[in-house]
Parts: C-alpha cells; sequence; structure tokens
C-alpha cells in the first residue's frame, strides 16, 4: 500500500472503514436528537436551551433509578421518563421563560444557562460525581450481540445490535416527529408559530401553548437521546451530556438552526467528521476530533451561512 | 343610525390604546354595520393601524369595543378568530414557510367542521385563481399581489363576521390593486362580508365604501357616507388628491 504522511494506511482497509462509519452514524444518529431538541424550541422561540444537555443527563439518572434501584422495565422506565420529561419541559416554559419572555432577548438564554448549573449540580449532589453502572441495556449489548456482516478478512465488519438500536429509534422518533408536525393540526399550528407568531394569533392560534409544545418535545427527545447514549458509551455522570449537547448544538449549526431535515444531516455528518477525521489523519487524536467538526462547520457557514438547509431569515418590517 | 341603538356589529366607545407611554388612541368613538363596508381615513401616525390592533386586543387597550355586544377589550388575541373577527395586517400578513394550501388549512384554524374547510379552499380558489395555480409553493415564494390575496383569503377561511382590513394596497401595482379591490367588493355584495378598511388609497377605499371615518391623532374628526365625504373639500384636499 502506498505510504502517504499523515495518513492512516489502515484507514482504507474496508472492513474497518465500515466499522468506522457504523460507529459515526450511530454517534450521529444521537447528535442529530440534540440538534432536533435545539431546533423545536428555536424554531418557535428563537432561544438556545443551553441546558438541554442537563436535563437529557438528569432524566437519565431517573431511569437509571426506576430500573436499577426499583427494578422497573428499562423500557417502561423510559416511557415514564419522557413523559414526565415533556411535563416538566412544558413548565420550564410556562413557569420560567415566559415570564422573561418581553424582559430581553438574552433572559431567557442566561436563565437557561442558570438551568444548567442548577441541574448538574443538583445531579452531582444526589448521585454523587463518580460514575455509575450504566442504565440496563433498552438494547442487547453484551459483546456477542451483534451482527456478523463480512467475516473472512482481518478485522471483521460487524453491527452490534445497540447500533442498531440507536439508528432504528432515531428513525421512528424523526419519522414520528415529522408526521405530527406534517400531518397533524396540532403540528400545523406550530408550525404556523414559526413561521409568523402574530398571524398565528391572528387565526386563534394560542401561540404560548405552543411554544410549550416545543419544550416538551425537546424535553422528551433529549430524555431519549440521554438513554440510549448512556448505554451506546456505556457511560452515566453527571458531566456525560457536557459533550453530546455541543456536538448536537454543531449539528443544528451545520444543518441550519430552524430545520428539522437539517438537524438529522447535520447530526449524522458531525458523527461521521468526529470518528473518520482522527481515523483518517494521523496527525489528529480524538481529542481533535470537536476541532476537526468545527473546522467543518466553519468551512459550510462561510458559503451557507443559514446552514445546509435552514431557510435565509428576511428582516421584517 | 345604529350609534345609540346597540345594533351595530361593532361598537367603539371611549377607546383609549397606548404603546407604553405613548398615547395613540384617544376616546376613539365609531361603529360598523353589519353588512357594510367601514373606511377609516387618515395621515400616517393618526393611530389607524392601532384602530384595527385595539379592536383585535394586540395593544394595551382601555374603553370599549362590542361586537355584537359582546366586550373585546380585556380578551386575548387569540379568542378573536374565534368570536367571528378576520384581520389582515399591514405587510405580510401570511406564513412564509407553509404553503399556499397549509395557509389557507391554518386560516380555519378555530373551525372544526373538515370537510366544509376543504370546500371553502376550493371556493376561495375559484375567487383568486392564482392560489390554485401555486397551491403546494410556499406562501414566501408569491409576488407581494399574491401574498395579500393569501391573506385576504386565509382571514376568510375562519368564516369571519367582520374582515378587518389594514392597507390591503400597500406596496401594490395599481392594476392589481383595482382587482383586490373589485374581489373586496364582491365580497360584500354576494357574500355579505362586513368590512372594516383603514387604506391609504382613499379614492378606492370610498368606491366600495358605505361609510367612513376621519381619524386626527387618535379621535374621529369627520364622519359620514362615503358619497358626502368624497365631496368634502377638505376630505378631497387631504385624501383624496384633486
Amino acid at each position: 500500500m502506498l505510504a502517504v504522511p499523515g495518513i492512516e494506511d489502515n484507514f482504507f482497509t474496508l472492513t474497518l472503514f465500515f466499522q468506522n462509519l457504523a460507529n459515526a452514524l450511530a454517534n450521529g444518529a444521537v447528535y442529530a436528537l440534540m440538534a432536533l431538541t435545539v431546533v423545536m424550541i428555536y424554531k418557535t422561540t428563537g432561544h438556545l436551551n443551553f441546558a438541554q444537555g442537563e436535563m437529557a443527563m438528569f432524566t437519565t439518572f431517573i431511569v437509571f433509578v426506576l430500573a436499577v434501584e426499583q427494578g422497573l422495565n428499562v423500557w417502561l422506565a423510559i416511557g415514564v421518563v419522557v413523559i414526565a420529561a415533556m411535563i416538566v419541559g412544558a413548565a420550564f416554559e410556562r413557569f420560567l421563560i415566559q415570564p422573561l419572555e418581553n424582559r430581553s432577548v438574552l433572559a431567557p438564554v442566561i436563565l437557561t444557562l442558570g438551568l444548567f448549573f442548577v441541574l448538574n449540580g443538583g445531579a452531582a449532589t444526589i448521585w454523587g460525581t463518580q460514575p455509575k453502572q450504566p442504565i440496563p441495556a433498552p438494547f442487547p449489548g453484551a459483546l456477542a450481540d451483534k451482527i456478523d456482516v463480512i467475516t473472512d478478512r482481518s478485522p471483521n465488519f460487524f453491527i452490534t445490535y445497540k447500533a442498531l438500536g440507536v439508528w432504528i429509534t432515531v428513525a421512528v422518533l424523526v419519522i414520528l416527529l415529522n408526521l405530527l408536525l406534517k400531518r397533524t393540526k396540532l403540528g400545523l399550528a406550530y408550525r404556523a408559530v414559526a413561521a409568523n407568531a402574530e398571524s398565528a394569533l391572528i387565526v386563534g392560534i394560542p401561540v404560548k401553548r405552543m411554544l410549550m409544545l416545543g419544550w416538551a418535545l425537546a424535553a422528551g427527545i433529549g430524555a431519549i437521546a440521554g438513554a440510549i447514549i448512556a448505554q451506546y458509551r456505556n457511560v452515566l455522570d453527571f458531566n456525560f451530556m457536557g459533550a453530546v449537547l455541543l456536538f448536537g448544538f454543531a449539528a443544528a449549526t451545520l444543518g441550519g438552526f430552524d430545520s428539522i431535515m437539517g438537524a438529522v444531516v447535520g447530526g449524522l455528518l458531525v458523527g461521521i467528521v468526529e470518528t473518520f477525521a482522527p481515523a483518517l489523519f494521523t496527525f489528529v487524536g480524538n481529542e481533535l476530533a470537536l476541532v476537526m467538526v468545527l473546522l467543518v462547520i466553519l468551512i459550510v457557514l462561510y458559503f451557507r451561512p443559514q446552514g445546509l438547509f435552514g431557510s435565509k431569515r428576511v428582516e421584517r418590517v | 343610525m345604529s350609534v345609540n341603538g346597540g345594533t351595530a356589529m361593532l361598537q367603539l366607545s371611549g377607546l383609549n390604546a397606548a404603546y407604553g407611554p405613548v398615547q395613540v388612541l384617544r376616546g376613539l368613538a365609531l361603529h360598523v354595520d353589519e353588512g357594510a363596508v367601514v373606511v377609516l381615513l387618515g395621515a400616517n401616525g393618526a393611530g389607524k393601524t392601532t384602530t384595527i390592533r385595539a379592536i383585535c386586543q394586540m395593544v394595551d387597550t382601555k374603553g370599549s369595543a362590542l361586537l355584537d355586544g359582546v366586550e373585546l377589550v380585556g380578551k386575548r388575541p387569540e379568542q378573536m378568530a374565534g368570536l367571528g373577527i378576520a384581520h389582515v395586517p399591514q405587510g405580510r400578513g401570511t406564513f412564509p414557510e407553509l404553503t399556499v394550501e397549509e395557509n389557507l388549512e391554518v386560516g380555519a384554524y378555530v373551525r372544526k367542521d373538515r370537510s366544509a374547510i376543504k370546500d371553502d379552499i376550493e371556493r376561495w380558489y375559484t375567487l383568486f385563481p392564482r392560489l390554485a395555480e401555486r397551491r403546494t409553493q410556499l406562501a414566501g415564494s408569491l409576488s407581494g399581489g399574491e401574498q395579500q390575496m393569501l391573506a385576504v383569503a386565509r382571514a376568510l377561511m375562519s368564516r369571519p363576521r367582520l374582515l378587518l382590513l389594514d392597507e390591503p394596497s400597500l406596496g401594490l401595482a395599481p392594476l392589481i390593486i383595482r382587482d383586490l379591490f373589485a374581489k373586496f367588493d364582491e365580497l360584500n355584495n354576494v357574500e355579505g362580508v362586513t368590512m372594516f378598511v383603514v387604506e391609504q388609497n382613499a379614492n378606492l377605499a370610498l368606491d366600495i365604501a358605505d361609510r367612513a371615518y376621519v381619524l386626527e391623532a387618535g379621535r374621529v374628526v369627520l364622519t359620514g357616507s362615503a358619497v358626502d365625504l368624497r365631496a368634502d373639500d377638505a376630505v378631497r384636499q387631504a385624501y383624496l388628491g384633486f
């Protein structure tokens, strides 16, 4: 094989390439979910919720309590927590964000930063700073739980059930979200508020309730994202969602802050760059993965400031 | 006249409205009878748009605004559509990121009769054929005239009893304006929609109006039939330009 300086030779080994791709897409799918939570709130309110990751971290701990400490079925625990998260998310919007809405543009953003520290510190106080044993698998996660695709080469190429589980979960969620937004009256009302809040009031849409819906959906999607990434990465501690949200923000920026399609594509692209850059270049370590992601975003935004799928906002007079 | 009889569909009295410390409407009183087209004239800054926003409770309002005897002051803006008021706001009233058809569907948000909603969409497509051609396009891609037609059709989708039009001719080419006002006339005569119109283009507005008010610094300074006002020298000089 031709040796090129700075390029990892075995990157081009077919099975290794596929293995990297499978891993990248699973990570990317979770980034897509976090990007979706960012988008669902941004579309209607124009705010970024910096506490999104910590909300997901907190709900994952509650799944842990229900499933590990109380012995509840893990899927049931996730279901209960998702519904609870949606209610609490809507309540956050109603009782914390809405009172600040007319004060200043920055006030709600600062409040979400405050929420970040409350949840982060709260989780550390309640559950300690040491990593917990991860939540019991929603998907089979043992070493043998995999589908062998290519076995006659070294290394083999296999797809783990938990990667498959992540893909299917994210795909189903995205489809459901799309059906909700595109096929229901509730979804139409939500999109109307996103497009023109004043006209939405005029046609009789309770706009404030749609803002609560955005928060509820974001909190629910975040709760699912937290639970599946905790298993996929085998990690649960009070800081584990920080980096995930950062990649989620990156994905939303890449895709365009107001586009659902953009969040999904952006998430997958971020996952691919994060995995492939260290795998392809010898001089890029795993620690530099985020920098490489940001570099790609910088290049994309230079040519498309609104992101890959974002709509160009025209200033309203 | 129904000023004291209380039979007017819309009756404003002692209406005050302010944006923060800036008082815009000062004890405004006017009425709109059922089935009528009433025009509100006035210079820039007289409070025309604020009058419409006050009716819809989109600005801090004191005083009284009765719709069929129901007090609007104190209600929330999103309740107006359900009460039978449709509002075509100044400029962009459409949802740019929704398709033309979705704009019309969302206009019927307060209605529950699904099949009748479908029929109404087709009905307004017949009145505005340009919209039918562009039904799957995003509203943001329409021309100014088409957007205004869409905003009007969307307002009609709620089957309003009272249609509030805020500067419908703003920014449109003269031919399109004439077409649009012909549609308004048709809507009033054929469908019996009551209209309250704020309009800079006084000539056109008076053509389709039954009565008119002239607003100055938040108060009504002149009122009368469209025919009388057209003959009034002061009105002609100030608003008709001849």
